[in-house]
């Protein structure tokens, strides 16, 4: 009898189990709830205001711009309720932007990061500028986003940015043998003008099997036995819910970006080493005079800490600083760990430096 | 004691065994995936695939691409490049009336400030006028005052001199010094 309730007890709880499981696949979560106004446009790319918390008088009076990756969203800047790196830094008085990309459609195939950050950034900045009636102003790049404020940095130093801070920022490709990506795609065995000839632009399908294929057990079977064992907990299936439905938000990349991403920076290293032109123009990494933090993840597979730790000696900043976090490439921001180390440094260095 | 009645409550899990066993696997085979996916021959393998998938794939969509050309020209209805290159030239409409509207605020801002400059001279000259003006007139009546001081000076006659005291007794004297009688 014992025996036969156990049983059912057991039969019951994989029924429960089942049923979670099945939500979890098949909706979406809800994410990036901070309210947020749009202030300006431009294509598809949308600069958004989140309303501000703290009274004007209490704010930070330099505006912060989040510039996320091409290929994602950027809502895993603003993940859920109570996790949201967003939310965290409206709380804390920071007037907070976010430039969103948006996605781009054949239209966009020959879009580069010439015009992202000859032709986009400036004019969202101007806009920020604009609303906050600030002359100086602070960026945050993440990922591919944290290529474009370099470049950015770098070309329109007199802007008025006063702070930049990076986060896991692929800028350095000379160490090959540590970068898989550079592998997958040298010339001998990818032809990327082939693919762009075809698609256009980058399908976000093979944008996403490159990213999950590095660590393919993890990312394929791994993640999802984690969630089957842990899905009597609330918070971690509400937390896998939200990343889940963020990680498969997929979109193409715009090829131009793209081909750029491939031939200049993993193929030749062309920023790094001081010969990448955008519009003509040399990206002197020199010029770069802002106050910089750059956040490390000890743990990325995806841009390997000794692809962001080459910038240091090659801008012109003398306020520099190095951040390490024990993490992967989106865990130091979106995870668990991220409200308690990741976040609070860059709101000290930021506040710091926000008069 | 404790530990035995800790260990008798516990419920045992029957795939307790199941799930380590599955971890050691996964974990095994997490590292040989990274080491496979990390070599030359992987991306080698994945690189002509790749080339070949596109190379062998290319005469269909270039077919279907012409038929959905012509099928859409006898429908009437525009092709995939014409709605694109009309897309592209929104995108440059768009462009070009955010610089318009980045030129109006620059003209207000100036306008505004030019005119702010306007008002602030004109401020300045109404008060250095005004001064001037009211300190003008205050002399004025200044001067106005002191030769109305003056003029009533003159016509101010000479006091006379106050009659001297006379004997309380003597108070018909007095009368008749003044005329009654």
């Amino acid at each position: 009898m014992t025996q036969a309730s156990g049983v059912s007890n057991e039969l019951l709880a994989l029924s429960e189990k089942l049923k979670t499981f099945n939500r979890l696949m098949t909706t979406k979560a809800s994410i990036a709830q901070t309210p947020k106004e749009v202030v300006w446009t431009l294509n598809k790319a949308k600069l958004y205001r989140y309303i501000p918390v703290v009274p004007a008088a209490e704010r930070h009076p330099i505006p912060l711009l989040l510039v996320f990756a091409l290929m994602n969203r950027p809502t895993i800047l603003d993940l859920r309720p109570g996790h949201s790196f967003v939310e965290f830094m409206v709380e804390r008085g920071y007037d907070v932007y976010l430039l969103d990309w948006g996605i781009p459609g054949p239209e966009d195939k020959d879009l580069k990061f010439d015009d992202y950050t000859l032709d986009y950034m400036p004019r969202a900045i101007r806009k920020m500028k604009a609303i906050s009636g600030a002359k100086e102003f602070s960026l945050l790049g993440w990922c591919i986003g944290a290529i474009l404020t370099t470049i950015y940095a770098s070309l329109r130093p007199d802007d008025g940015i006063r702070n930049l801070l990076l986060l896991t920022a692929p800028l350095d490709f000379s160490k090959k043998a540590s970068l898989t990506f550079a592998k997958w795609t040298d010339e001998k065995y990818f032809d990327v003008d082939k693919v762009l000839a075809t698609f256009g632009n980058m399908p976000g399908e093979m944008i996403d099997y490159g990213a999950k294929a590095l660590k393919p057990v993890e990312n394929y079977v791994g993640n999802y036995c984690k969630l089957w064992d842990s899905l009597d907990d609330p918070n971690v299936v509400e937390a896998w819910h939200s990343m889940n439905t963020w990680v498969t938000d997929i979109f193409p990349m715009a090829g131009g970006a793209y081909r750029q991403l491939i031939v200049d920076l993993y193929r030749n290293n062309r920023l790094i080493e001081g010969q990448l032109k955008i519009r003509g123009e040399l990206v002197d990494l020199k010029r770069l005079r802002a106050n910089l933090l750059n956040v490390i993840a000890e743990g990325d597979h995806i841009t390997p800490p000794c692809q962001s730790e080459a910038i240091l000696p090659k801008v012109g900043s003398t306020d520099q600083e190095i951040y390490r976090v024990r993490g992967g490439h989106i865990g130091i921001m979106a995870g668990s760990g991220a409200h308690k180390h990741t976040w609070p440094h860059i709101d000290s260095w930021l506040a710091a430096r926000s008069h | 004691m404790n530990v035995e009645n800790n260990q008798s409550t516990k419920t045992a899990d029957p795939f307790e065994a199941f799930r380590n066993m599955r971890d050691s696997y996964l974990e095994a085979m997490s590292k040989t995936m990274i080491d496979a996916v990390n070599s030359e021959e992987y991306a080698q393998a994945t690189g002509t695939l790749l080339t070949n998938y596109l190379t062998v794939t290319a005469p269909f969509r270039e077919a279907l691409d012409k038929t959905m050309v012509m099928a859409l020209e006898q429908l009437s209805l525009p092709s995939r490049q014409q709605v694109t290159s009309l897309a592209e030239r929104f995108a440059n409409v768009e462009m070009r009336l955010d610089d318009m509207e980045a030129k109006l605020d620059r003209i207000v801002e100036s306008s505004l400030t030019a005119r702010l400059d306007d008002m602030d001279a004109k401020l300045a000259r109404i008060v250095e006028l005004s001064s001037a003006t009211r300190l003008d007139e205050m002399e004025a009546k200044l001067d106005r005052i002191l030769d109305l001081s003056a003029a009533t000076r003159l016509r101010v006659p000479p006091v006379a001199p106050l009659p001297k005291q006379l004997p309380k007794n003597d108070t018909k004297s007095v009368h008749q010094a003044s005329g009654k009688k």
